[in-house]
């Protein structure tokens, strides 16, 4: 019996209990802890993708109860690929987080790893109920990060962003609820196979959880109008969790990704966001570009980003096929790992400008800003896509997706170039204001405890390069990835055995 | 009873949506319990309505209520349960620091 | 030798140039110098086979799936190209290490230097046009760090921001237009490209193509409606602008216009397009130049005028006047170089380039003077120096143009006027600076500048002559090779004669000599006319800067409008997307609301209980204002739900709902003491109404959902619980075995949940102190710390009693209805009981209040059962059961699974607890100090 699968979810499970548990142990020790548990938990992530990528996917039937019974936890290379991200991206918050950020409340390390224990969950279950619960434990989890260390700005986000996904929940369960209703099962694959098959009285009430679902997804990704709760949270959480935070909107991605290719991916039914997901996403690549020219503070300007990095990866979802997918699967790690080394910087940034924190506004200037300014400069060509980087063969990448659909490919070019070119004319602006636009008086601190402290930063940048240099056989993972889940059949196959019921 | 039963949930959603949308912190809290209540009874009635025949194993008995949606209705209780404290020291919380008890914690 | 090599060269000398300054100032500059000479050497061997006309292609593997590999290619155009770039450069490089002063970090200056330089050579040598893209935005890129090299400088920043937004925009339409032009040939590659002209021009999206990929040239090299950057850039160091804004940067928008030549031109499109466009360059910048006092200032306005000749050559479309275009792209690259270097030197010596200060530095400078001098002359157009030849073929074109294409007489009278114009502000260069009396109030007191300053200078002006003198002689292989890279077909003939007879061009060069010392010499009228008159109206970088401006206000009015951060505003977007969503899903569906199964019939009971619970519902809304009574009667909505569970055979929901309800409560009564007991109306009856709208729709929306789906059949898989539920769990509770087994992974998320939301609220109540009223709402003072005796007392005795039923619904929980919540949270009741009857102090003193090691404890036997089947083999979670005979219990069954539940129960207990304890202990004042201080560290 091979527990390959399950480890992602385990080993952050136990780290947090034994975190829990160990709470009085001194503070090198429970950090050493947490780190050696996310190495764990990327060398695991890394021999699962590659399982899976060379063998068939993996099923792992929890309680040895066979789907569609029991919970099946299924390990395809998309769910692996998540997984690896997640495991990369939290490795550089936690290593960001170690130089002190956790130590703005109490609990950080264990909510940290539950919060990986939900992620990872949600991305490896293969059961509708399960994948509700997992949404439940990492909301719960990311409400406590968010709200770790005080301040009235803090709390209004958090109480903002509890309301606002405990509604969400409640219409998650609605959809839920009418899908066992009418189909009598949770199982996803299972109900891949019924909604391929629904019949004429069943269609209705198949589309309407279908839609309810896209509404739950779509919440949890921020897409336009259901972004509002964005801004505002992730500029007011400390920055090691607000790195965190760039991959949650992307499990709202994720699950749009499932809803579209595998519930409604096959029969009469497999239209079901056609006329929703393209013109939500530019409409929200574009407001999230306003809002990113808007934005008074560095922080805000970055949660703003996020907004726009998710509308670019939904529309080369909505593009889909083959291309559309595997550009958006590309570009995924890449912003993901984009945002989170913007979030990191601007804290480093905004540390040094004291009582004008991230505020555009001219301050003293600072001894560091040759370095600072260097790696804002990366990171903005990284985050506004343009070249060479691999913001650029993302968004190149969309771009040729975009001309399989013809009647949609002037839109995506115009509204995915413009937003590039008023993004890198807005970062320039902020980056001159906070960084150069000073009064002469040097100040702040000297160099030599600056590198430690950008290192996390730096790390996720060069995870960037590196999607650049190898960006060959990425695609080719890519490509792969996508090409499976274009054939449902495939996971369905893996999960039931044989054609369901 | 059927029909008697979707009206209930109607009512509980309608009044639980309606105080979510109140602007102070308590009845929205109340509005979200209200909330909880609609979906669990609607989740568990997903199952079909049967009367006096519990999911508990016994020779005699043949037919019994669909255990499922009670199981997940058990686990969705406990799970709003958890949300619904978090969300009342939230509402605490902000007023403490934002000195009232408004969502928005604007000035009074 | 491999052209990846020549480029990595370059870009690797920018690294180790940033870094080598550390050692010393000068490193850098020489180290430049160095790599430039190595990547010379590289390119020298691959010169002789290009001049035989061969096509070097180089390919490295990068992602081959979407034909987008590293693919250099070297021919005559490239060859050009590359020996401009690294010549000139080679020349900066010196001239920039006198230039720069003390206080200018070199490394950082040499650094970006090369990386332009290593991005400008990445353009000419590309094959594939998404790779020459890359490069292209690198360029736009390293300029932008070259032009505000001198950061604390506000124009400086702000001239590179204008650059990097128009070029960069420039670059953004080009890739739309390279995405689209790969689309229609088929490949992004140049050798094919340049072969399927007649493909590109017959496909439908033939003009946006064209249009995009002109929008890139145009906006690089500072074409009207697009030139007013490049006078904003000249906020740059001198061999800045020297290098990017005469040899290099601009001339890639012509360079691309020469590459596409064979595949776009020979449409009335393009000439129209690239010859208007050209046209209009070359005259604004011609008479805009005359008025610009700064030196700089004039010479960007006149680069900006021979770059529109260029491009208007390249628009007559020609293979003659495509000759004649990369003649003047040599000329214009060598004497305007020189003509920057020389300015920066006056600049450097006399502290100012203010044409009305700077007067008769002849005398000061003389050996300069003659330099600038000669290079002004070629700039005119003069007899015997290089601009004058390729501006004659400029004006044979103009006029063979006219005649073939019946134009007229227009062309030429506007093309000679643009030569007036620059014979105009050509002499004004060399006698406002140098002649015209005496220097005023200048800063320092000029004189020639350092030896090796000038070298650069001295070559390039000796090229002019060379060039202009002896043309057959020297650059007219070079431009044959170039020519052949253009047009990649046999080259019309041409020949670089001095003297071609009293030809119209020569005429048109007369007129404009003549007509220019006129202009110059009724100047002061025409600046007071300019300054009066054309300059408030006439700026195109007020326009960008409006457009910008305006752009930044609609972000700021539009995201204001939608962004108020209200959370009212965002539930009420939720719940109407969510209506939307569900409708439409519903009706695009197009079945029937009602199904065909039949319904349960009503009966009185669930009749009235059915009222109560829509009365309390709808109490709880209307009296939410009195907050303590809206409470109590939302309390009684939970317990008739309660009842709807009894009455459907859920027993264990009806506990389970019970025993929450009751936690709750407590709950928010302890909550309630430290919130407003009631409000006053606030919701404008506006917001009401929309809420109220809202409310119904979304009632209404779910009751006919549930409707719709209780009336049609269920085929569950359900059976399979009931059947295996003994056999397989062990368990004739089917609710229970599934909680603990079937679906016990869910069980094990839920109680993390439970534990997390312990864990949150005691990491969130950290340093926050409430304070509660000390009066209640009738003025009665709330008393801190009474209990009724009775009370107390018989808790006590229940205590005991209460955690016994709790053990035994927990040990029959598998079996019987109850478990591991119900009876968690039962025992919580129990406790809290106490809390409510003796107080805190009286019960903490007996009871721990740190509740994270039974949470803790709970969560490890839950995930250690879980994790005992591996030991067997099993995957995680899978249960076993034994039955045992204990003496007097009698037979007894024994599930791992049960296990499994006592986790779920002390994970249940310890989290209730901790989340009311720590409420409770909130209020009681004095216990504020002694609250659980652990998390110390």
């Amino acid at each position: 019996m091979n527990h390959l699968v399950i480890a992602p979810i385990l080993l952050p499970l136990v780290a947090g209990i034994v975190l829990l548990l160990l709470r009085r142990t001194p503070l090198p020790f429970q950090r050493g802890l947490s780190l050696i548990a996310l190495l764990a938990q990327v060398g695991v992530a890394l021999h699962l993708l590659q399982s899976v990528l060379e063998g068939p996917l993996r099923v792992y039937a929890l309680g040895n109860w066979q789907a569609p019974f029991g919970i099946v936890l299924v390990a395809d290379p998309l769910a692996a690929w998540m997984v690896l991200i997640t495991a990369l991206l939290a490795l550089f918050a936690l290593l960001y987080a170690l130089r002190g950020g956790d130590q703005a409340g109490r609990h950080f390390h264990v909510l940290f790893q539950l919060q990986l224990f939900g992620l990872q969950g949600a991305f490896l279950t293969g059961d509708l109920f399960n994948l509700f619960v997992f949404f439940e434990i990492l909301l719960l989890a990311s409400y406590g990060l968010l709200l770790h260390g005080s301040g009235p700005r803090r709390s209004r986000a958090g109480l903002h962003f509890v309301v606002l996904n405990l509604a969400g929940s409640s219409l998650f369960l609605f959809a839920v609820g009418t899908l066992y209703g009418t189909f009598g099962t949770l199982n996803m694959a299972d109900l891949a196979v019924h909604i391929s098959r629904a019949s004429a009285d069943q269609q209705s009430l198949a589309r309407l959880a279908g839609l309810l679902l896209f509404g739950v997804f779509a919440l949890k990704a921020a897409v336009v109008p259901l972004h509002l709760w964005l801004p505002a949270a992730y500029a007011a959480a400390t920055a090691p969790v607000a790195a965190l935070f760039v991959i949650m909107t992307k499990v709202g991605a994720y699950g749009i990704l499932r809803l579209d290719v595998l519930l409604y991916g096959d029969g009469a039914l497999s239209d079901l966001l056609d006329a929703w997901l393209l013109p939500l996403a530019l409409l929200t690549l574009g407001l999230g570009t306003l809002g990113v020219m808007a934005s008074t503070e560095l922080r805000r300007q970055i949660a703003w980003l996020v907004v726009i990095s998710v509308g670019t990866l939904l529309t080369a979802f909505a593009l889909g096929g083959v291309n559309g997918i595997a550009a958006g699967l590309y570009y995924l790690p890449h912003t993901t790992f984009a945002g989170a080394a913007f979030f990191l910087l601007a804290d480093s940034l905004a540390r040094r400008r004291g009582e004008h924190d991230d505020h555009f506004v001219p301050h003293a200037r600072l001894a560091d800003r040759r370095l600072l300014g260097g790696l804002f400069f990366i990171v903005a060509i990284l985050v506004a896509g343009l070249p060479p980087l691999s913001g650029f063969i993302g968004k190149f990448l969309i771009l040729r997706a975009a001309l399989d659909t013809p009647d949609a490919t002037a839109w995506v070019l115009a509204i995915v170039l413009g937003g590039s070119l008023l993004t890198i004319v807005a970062l320039a602006r902020s980056g001159s204001l906070i960084l150069y636009r000073s009064h002469p008086a040097e100040h702040g601190t000297a160099t030599g405890q600056l590198w430690p402290e950008l290192l996390p930063a730096t790390g996720l940048i060069l995870l960037c390069l590196g999607l650049m240099i190898a960006a060959g056989p990425i695609d080719g993972i890519t490509r792969l990835i996508a090409e499976q889940l274009m054939q449902p059949e495939i996971y369905i196959q893996a999960v039931l055995g044989g054609t369901g019921r | 009873m059927e029909a008697l039963l979707s009206l209930l949930i109607g009512v509980m959603t309608a009044c639980g949506v309606y105080m979510l949308l109140r602007g102070r912190t308590f009845p929205v809290v109340l509005g979200l319990t209200l909330l909880s209540y609609a979906v669990n009874v609607f989740l568990f009635a997903m199952g079909r309505l049967t009367i006096g025949r519990p999911p508990v194993i016994d020779e005699a008995v043949s037919q019994y209520a669909d255990p499922l949606p009670q199981a997940l209705v058990l686990t969705a209780i406990v799970i709003s349960f958890g949300m619904t404290a978090f969300v009342i020291v939230l509402a605490l919380k902000a007023r403490a620091e934002l000195g009232n008890d408004h969502v928005d914690g604007e000035r009074e | 030798m491999s052209l990846l090599g020549l480029v990595l060269t370059i870009f690797v000398g920018s690294v180790l140039a940033a870094g080598i300054a550390r050692l010393g100032r000068l490193h850098s500059a020489w180290l430049s110098g160095v790599v430039v000479i190595v990547a010379l050497f590289q390119l020298w061997p691959m010169i002789a086979p290009v001049a035989d006309g061969a096509i070097i292609i180089q390919r490295l593997g990068w992602m081959p799936a979407i034909g987008l590999d590293l693919v250099f290619r070297l021919d005559g155009l490239g060859l050009l190209f590359a020996l401009l770039i690294l010549g000139i450069g080679l020349l900066i490089i010196l001239y920039a290490r006198y230039y720069l002063s003390e206080r200018d970090c070199m490394g950082r200056f040499y650094a970006y230097l090369l990386l332009f330089m290593g991005a400008m050579l990445g353009i000419v040598l590309s094959e594939n046009i998404i790779q020459l893209l890359i490069f292209w935005e690198l360029t736009s890129l390293s300029s932008f760090l070259l032009i505000s090299y001198w950061q604390e400088r506000s124009d400086a920043r702000s001239g590179a921001r204008m650059a990097l937004a128009v070029t960069g925009a420039g670059g953004l339409a080009m890739l739309g237009g390279f995405v689209l032009l790969g689309e229609i040939v088929g490949s992004y590659e140049l050798s094919v490209i340049l072969q399927s002209g007649h493909i590109i021009r017959d496909h439908p999206q033939h003009l946006t193509v064209l249009i995009l990929i002109l929008l890139g040239a145009f906006t690089k090299s500072a074409q009207f409606p697009f030139h007013f950057w490049l006078p904003n850039a000249m906020s740059a160091p001198t061999p800045v602008s020297a290098y990017l804004h005469s040899a290099t940067m601009v001339k890639a928008g012509v360079f691309l216009l020469a590459r596409f030549f064979p595949a776009l031109s020979q449409t009335p499109e393009w000439s129209w397009l690239v010859g208007g466009a050209g046209l209009a360059t070359l005259l604004v910048g011609a008479i805009f130049a005359l008025f610009k006092h700064d030196l700089k200032g004039l010479l960007a306005y006149s680069t900006i005028s021979h770059l529109g000749l260029i491009t208007l050559l390249f628009g007559i479309g020609t293979p003659l006047a495509a000759v004649a275009g990369v003649f003047h792209i040599i000329n214009h690259a060598i004497f305007k170089a020189s003509l920057f270097m020389a300015a920066g030197i006056i600049d450097h010596e006399t502290g100012s380039r203010d044409m009305r200060q700077l007067n008769g530095m002849w005398k000061y400078m003389p050996h300069t003077a003659l330099l600038a001098m000669v290079a002004a002359g070629a700039m005119a157009g003069v007899p015997l120096l290089n601009g004058f030849l390729s501006k004659e073929m400029f004006f044979a074109e103009a006029v063979s143009a006219s005649t073939h294409l019946q134009l007229g007489w227009w062309l030429p009278a506007l093309v000679t006027l643009s030569g007036v114009f620059a014979f105009a502000y050509s002499f004004r260069f060399i006698h406002d600076v140098f002649f015209n009396g005496e220097p005023l109030e200048l800063p320092k007191t000029p004189h020639e500048p350092p030896r090796w300053m000038k070298v650069p200078v001295e070559m390039l002006v000796a090229l002019c002559l060379l060039v202009g003198i002896l043309p057959t002689l020297t650059v007219e292989p070079l431009l044959r090779i170039a020519a052949q890279g253009v047009l990649q077909t046999p080259l019309p003939h041409f020949d670089l004669a001095i003297w071609h007879g009293f030809s119209p061009a020569l005429w048109m060069s007369i007129i404009a000599l003549v007509g220019g010392g006129l202009i110059y010499s009724v100047r002061h009228p025409l600046f007071r006319f300019h300054d009066r008159v054309l300059l408030p109206y006439l700026q195109a970088s007020k326009v960008f800067d409006f457009v910008l401006g305006t752009l930044f206000a609609l972000a700021r009015t539009v995201t204001g409008l939608i962004d108020i951060g209200s959370l009212q505003r965002m539930l009420a977007w939720f719940v109407a997307a969510a209506l939307v969503l569900g409708i439409a899903g519903f009706v695009s569906g197009g079945a029937p609301l009602r199904g065909t199964a039949d319904s349960l019939p009503l009966d009185g009971v669930s009749l009235v209980a059915a009222l109560v619970l829509i009365a309390a519902a709808i109490g709880t809304v209307v009296l939410h204002r009195r907050r303590l009574i809206s409470l109590t009667v939302m309390g009684a909505v939970g317990l008739i739900v309660a009842l709807i569970f009894i009455k459907f055979s859920a027993p264990d929901l009806a506990l389970t709902q019970l025993s929450v309800e009751i936690v709750t409560i407590v709950l928010l009564l302890l909550a309630l003491y430290y919130l407003p007991q009631q409000q006053a109306p606030e919701s404008a009856w506006l917001r009401r109404g929309r809420d109220l709208v809202l409310a119904v729709t979304a009632g209404g929306g779910a009751g006919l959902l549930s409707w719709a789906v209780l009336t049609r059949p269920l085929d569950s898989i359900s059976d399979y619980f009931l059947a295996n539920s003994v056999s397989g769990g062990g368990g004739t509770n089917v609710v229970n075995v599934i909680l603990v087994d079937f679906r016990g992974f869910d069980t094990l998320g839920e109680i993390t949940v439970l534990a997390l939301a312990a864990l949150g609220i005691y990491a969130m109540l950290e340093r926050v102190e409430l304070t509660g009223p000390d009066v209640d709402r009738y003025g009665r003072p709330w008393n801190p710390d009474v209990h009724p005796a009775i009370m107390a007392s018989l808790t006590r005795v229940l205590l005991p009693l209460a955690l016994l039923v709790s053990l035994f619904i927990l040990l029959r929980g598998h079996n019987l209805p109850g478990g591991g919540f119900i009876a968690g949270l039962v025992t919580a009741v129990a406790l809290i009981t106490q809390y409510l009857a003796n107080g805190s102090r009286w019960t903490r003193s007996r009871l721990p209040a740190n509740m994270h090691p039974v949470i803790a404890l709970g969560l490890l036997l839950a995930t250690l059962t879980g994790l005992g089947s591996w030991l067997f083999g099993y995957p995680f979670l899978t249960s076993t059961f034994t039955h045992v005979h204990w003496p007097v219990v009698g037979d007894f069954e024994l599930a791992s699974a049960m296990l499994f539940d006592l986790g779920v129960y002390l994970t249940v207990v310890g989290a209730t607890l901790l989340i009311l304890i720590f409420i409770g202990l909130l209020h009681s004042n004095d216990d504020s100090a002694s609250r659980p201080q652990e998390e110390a560290h």
